[in-house]
Order: C-alpha cells, then sequence, then structure tokens
C-alpha cells in the first residue's frame, strides 16, 4: 500500500474521530482543559502562587495524556463494539492508519488546551525557543506512550465489557495524571523521587521542569530519562503489536 | 457465469475453553450479478462463512476466493472491491448519515468529488438524503441500519457482503432495503446476504444455501429448494382432528396442525372434510419456511 495512502486514511481516521466532537460536542474541548485546570485552581489557593508554573507543566501534560490513555482503550473498544472496526477491516486500509488515526484523534482535541496552557506558561516568561521545542517533544512523546499504553489494555483486555474497560480506562487516566509528580515537583517525593522516571507523565514533567529550569538535572540523566521515556512507548507499542491482529484468527 | 465468490471446503475451528467447529467443510459458489442468501438458524454459521469471506477472519482449513482473490493471501487486493455491513452494527451517535457514506468512500481512496457524488446516490439508494445532515442520535433504528448499509454502498464495491441487514427493522422499513438490494443486483452488483428470515430469503434471492450447524445442506435457486421436499402444499388446521396423519405429514403448533401434502388433490380433499367437521383450514403452495424447518430437522412431529 502507498505511504501516502497510509497517512491520507490516518488523517481521515483521526477527523472521524475528533471533528464530530469539534462540531457538535465542543463541552468536549472544554472538559479536557478542565482536568488540568482543577488541580491547578488547588495548587494556585494552597501554594500561593508558588508552585504556579510547576501546576501549568501538568496541565499541559495531563490535557495530553488523560485523553490519549482514554482514547487508546475507549475508542479502540467502542469502534469494535458498534462494529466500525469490522468494516474497516474489511476496507483497503492499512491497520497502522486506523490505529495511529485513533491516536492522533486525541492530540487534535487537546490543541485547545495546549495552547491554552502553553500561552499562559509564556506569558509568565517560562518559555523560551529551545524550551518550547523540547517542551513539544515531551508532550508527543507523553502521547504516543500513553496511547500506546491504552491500546495495550484494550487489546489485551478485549474480552473484557466496555463498562469495566470504560471504568479501568479511566480511572487509568486519573492515576497517570494526578497521582504521580506531572502537577507538582517531584523533589517533594524525596528518596522516592525515581518513580517519577518510570511513568511516562511523571518523566516528561520532569524533563520539562529541568528544561525550564526549575529541576536541575544533568545531561546524562535528562538522556536516561529520555531514552526511558522513548523505550517506555516502544515496549507499548511492542506488547500490543504481539498480541494484536487486525483479522481475527 | 462468471463466479464473484466461490468457496471450497471451508472449516472454521475457534478453540477456547471448548472446541467448537463452526463451519465444516463449506462448498459456496456466487455467480457475478447474483443476490446470493445464506439462510441458516441462529448459530448455523452465516456470520463466521461471511466474515472469512469478508476477509475479517482467518479460516482454520479451505480455501476462498472473492472475484478470483485467494481471502487469506490476497485480502489487500480483495479489499478493494468488496463491502461489509456486519451483523448489529451501530453508528456513531455523534454522526450524520452524510458523514457515514462520505468519510467511508474516503477511506476507500475515492476523491473528495467522486466521494461527494457516490454519497450522495448511496443516501438516495436507501431513502435518507433527505436526512443527511440529521445526528444519528435523532434517527430511528431503521433509519440508523440504512445510514450503515448507505456507507456500504458510497463504496461501489463490485460484492457487497451483508450480514442480516433488515433484522430488527419494521415491515416498512425492511422492504424498502429489499427494495435497494434488488436495484443494486439489476445494476451488476453481487450481494452476498445472510439471514435467518425466510420471507427475506423468498423475496430477494436469486439462488440461497440452507445451512445449517456448520454445513451447507442445500443450495439452489428457490424453486429447486422447494423441490427437495416431495411434499408441495400445506393445510393448516384449526382445532381438534384425530386423523390428520392419515393424510399426510402432520406438524403440531400448539391447537393447529400444518399437514404437508404432495398434491393439489390431496390438499382439497383435507379441506373437504375440515369443512364437514366444521373446522377452520387454510391451503396453500409449500413455502420456503416449511421446507427449510424440515431440512434442518426442525419438525415438531405429531406422533413425536
Amino acid at each position: 500500500m502507498r505511504m501516502t495512502k497510509i497517512v491520507s486514511d490516518m488523517l481521515i481516521v483521526a477527523w472521524i474521530k475528533s471533528y464530530p466532537d469539534f462540531r457538535r460536542n465542543p463541552l468536549t474541548i472544554l472538559l479536557l482543559a478542565t482536568i488540568g485546570a482543577i488541580p491547578l485552581f488547588f495548587m494556585l489557593i494552597f501554594s500561593g502562587g508558588g508552585l504556579l508554573v510547576h501546576g501549568l507543566i501538568g496541565a499541559l501534560l495531563s490535557s495530553v495524556a488523560f485523553v490519549a490513555v482514554l482514547s487508546g482503550v475507549q475508542d479502540i473498544s467502542w469502534d469494535r463494539y458498534v462494529k466500525i472496526r469490522e468494516m474497516i477491516v474489511a476496507m483497503p486500509v492499512h491497520p497502522a492508519s486506523y490505529a495511529l488515526g485513533v491516536a492522533l484523534a486525541p492530540l487534535l482535541l487537546s490543541i485547545p488546551s495546549l495552547v491554552f496552557f502553553g500561552a499562559v506558561i509564556a506569558s509568565l516568561g517560562a518559555l523560551t525557543v529551545t524550551t518550547t521545542l523540547w517542551t513539544i517533544l515531551a508532550i508527543v512523546l507523553v502521547w504516543a506512550s500513553m496511547s500506546a499504553i491504552g491500546f495495550t489494555i484494550s487489546t489485551y483486555l478485549s474480552k473484557v465489557s466496555m463498562m469495566v474497560l470504560n471504568n479501568v480506562s479511566t480511572l487509568l487516566g486519573f492515576a497517570f495524571v494526578f497521582v504521580p509528580p506531572v502537577f507538582y515537583p517531584e523533589t517533594i517525593l524525596g528518596n522516592l523521587s525515581w518513580i517519577s522516571v518510570l511513568i511516562p507523565t511523571s518523566n516528561a514533567a520532569g524533563l520539562v521542569r529541568s528544561y525550564m529550569g526549575l529541576l536541575p538535572l544533568s545531561t546524562e540523566t535528562i538522556i536516561i530519562r529520555w531514552l526511558i521515556l522513548v523505550a517506555t512507548t516502544v515496549a507499548f507499542v511492542v506488547l500490543t503489536s504481539v498480541k494484536a491482529r487486525w483479522r481475527e484468527t | 457465469m462468471a463466479e464473484a465468490v466461490k468457496s471450497n471446503g471451508v472449516v472454521k475451528v475457534y478453540r477456547s475453553r471448548e472446541t467448537v467447529e463452526a463451519l465444516k467443510g463449506v462448498d459456496v459458489t456466487v455467480g457475478k450479478g447474483e443476490l446470493f442468501t445464506l439462510l441458516g438458524p441462529n448459530g448455523a454459521g452465516k456470520t463466521t462463512f461471511l466474515r472469512i469471506i469478508a476477509t475479517q477472519l482467518m479460516p482454520t482449513k479451505g480455501d476462498a476466493y472473492v472475484l478470483g482473490y485467494n481471502v487469506v493471501k490476497e485480502a489487500q487486493e480483495m479489499r478493494e472491491h468488496i463491502a461489509v455491513v456486519p451483523q448489529d452494527a451501530a453508528t456513531y451517535y455523534n454522526f450524520t448519515p452524510w458523514e457515514y457514506a462520505y468519510y467511508f468512500a474516503r477511506l476507500r481512496g475515492m476523491s473528495a468529488s467522486d466521494a461527494r457524488q457516490m454519497s450522495e446516490k448511496a443516501l438516495k439508494a436507501v431513502d435518507l438524503w433527505e436526512l443527511r445532515n440529521r445526528m444519528c442520535s435523532a434517527l430511528s433504528g431503521g433509519e440508523k441500519k440504512r445510514a450503515i448499509i448507505a456507507s456500504a454502498l458510497s463504496s461501489n464495491a463490485e460484492v457487497l457482503m451483508l450480514d442480516e441487514p433488515t433484522s430488527g427493522l419494521d415491515a416498512v422499513a425492511r422492504r424498502g432495503v429489499w427494495s435497494t438490494l434488488r436495484d443494486l443486483v439489476n445494476e451488476g452488483k453481487t450481494i452476498l446476504l445472510t439471514t435467518h428470515m425466510m420471507e427475506e430469503a423468498e423475496i430477494v434471492s436469486d439462488r440461497l444455501a440452507v445451512i445449517n450447524k456448520g454445513n451447507i445442506i442445500a443450495e439452489g435457486r428457490l424453486e429447486e429448494i422447494k423441490a427437495l421436499t416431495p411434499e408441495k402444499y400445506r393445510v393448516v388446521v384449526e382445532g381438534k382432528f384425530d386423523r390428520l396423519s392419515d393424510f399426510g405429514e402432520v406438524a403440531k403448533l400448539g391447537d393447529r396442525y400444518i399437514v404437508y401434502l404432495k398434491t393439489q388433490e390431496e390438499a382439497l380433499e383435507l379441506l373437504k372434510t375440515t369443512l364437514k367437521m366444521n373446522l377452520r383450514a387454510e391451503a396453500s403452495p409449500i413455502t420456503l419456511e416449511d421446507v427449510f424447518v424440515k431440512l434442518v430437522g426442525g419438525v415438531n412431529h405429531e406422533n413425536d
């Protein structure tokens, strides 16, 4: 199959998965922004503004991470339920187009939140051109890793009911975004701060903080953390591809 | 007639906690430009067969070809020429029929203008053009089903595979779908349809096959299938009549009896007798359902 067809199909699937929400259910966009805004609101009150940029970094990453893991689980299981996936399997569509399209949709839905929180961070003077580029890379890797985790769950739990999967994915979304140091600095964890490296959301948050001068990390540590972020994504992609079958056996 | 679909000894075994042989060597041939119906009771293997032919499911054994393409080895090439409506397919609630038809056409590689043209044609064919911009959540069950069928029609595929497309539809909506299917066949499309509804199979099919417990037990034109039983007439009798089995084979349905008879004279004789006994009776030619029930062994004999 031609690469141009694979890419254009991916964009069509992403459009199918995001456009109706943009057009007919814009509250979804607001809801995504709220996921980041609510903890930010409390941080602002309780820290007196001292942790504002930390919170904004959390808001930025959470608006992608939360919806990416949800989408990876819920969109796939919903498509299975309504048989859209079966229809697409029988079409001249490459499985990669479908998977990447489903993954891309939450990123599109997150754009308004990303722009909003990014603009607030920029207005506080915490972003330079270099920092912006590293932050974008961190966002992309958080999106990729969380989508991959979502796909892994929906692939390995394909026999589980959709209601259970929806709850599992929502709980996971909250767990990945609110429990580890995404909104707050990992130094608060003291000796346990290494845990944040293992979780894609907090690992990315730590990297962004280091580029913004909020977390002192050595060059070696930064490189290792990037590699761990990439490795986590690759591991979950591999885990999914081992089990996933486009055509059922 | 050239072949659109051909299967040779297709076997499907599902292995989970228990092993289930869903298809036990299915041989089917569907001609180009023909509406072929796979008729069978629930769990007979209809959907499994259709999903194998539609490249959604791997067969365990056997070969199958659609337009000459091997469904296992040449699935990617074959998918350019087919469109599928799965059983119990549902709609995205916030999608419109237009979006279903248009985006599915685009996914097939059609240009925007071709997709628009085909979507309009498909939506008009299923009588949804006026409702094309209404959200699926606001459509009736039948309209939703037709929106999904439109997404298959907009593909302009040569072979359409529809798995119980009218299940859950009311009589009017069902006839609308049948009319569309016959129009498509007259345009030269090949349609492989599965159903457990006798009336549907009888009205829309050019040819049909009866599948039961994973085996094809009959295949041919409607009259050929009907000819598989020696009885040509049925008389439905209401009320108590002890000597019914003297006339022919009897199926008991509660307080009613269906008597199967070989000739018109035998049917008339039974009618006269029942009228003399002041019983209500009605005679008609044997139906596909009668033949089907006999073939799958579901007749509840009076003597049983």
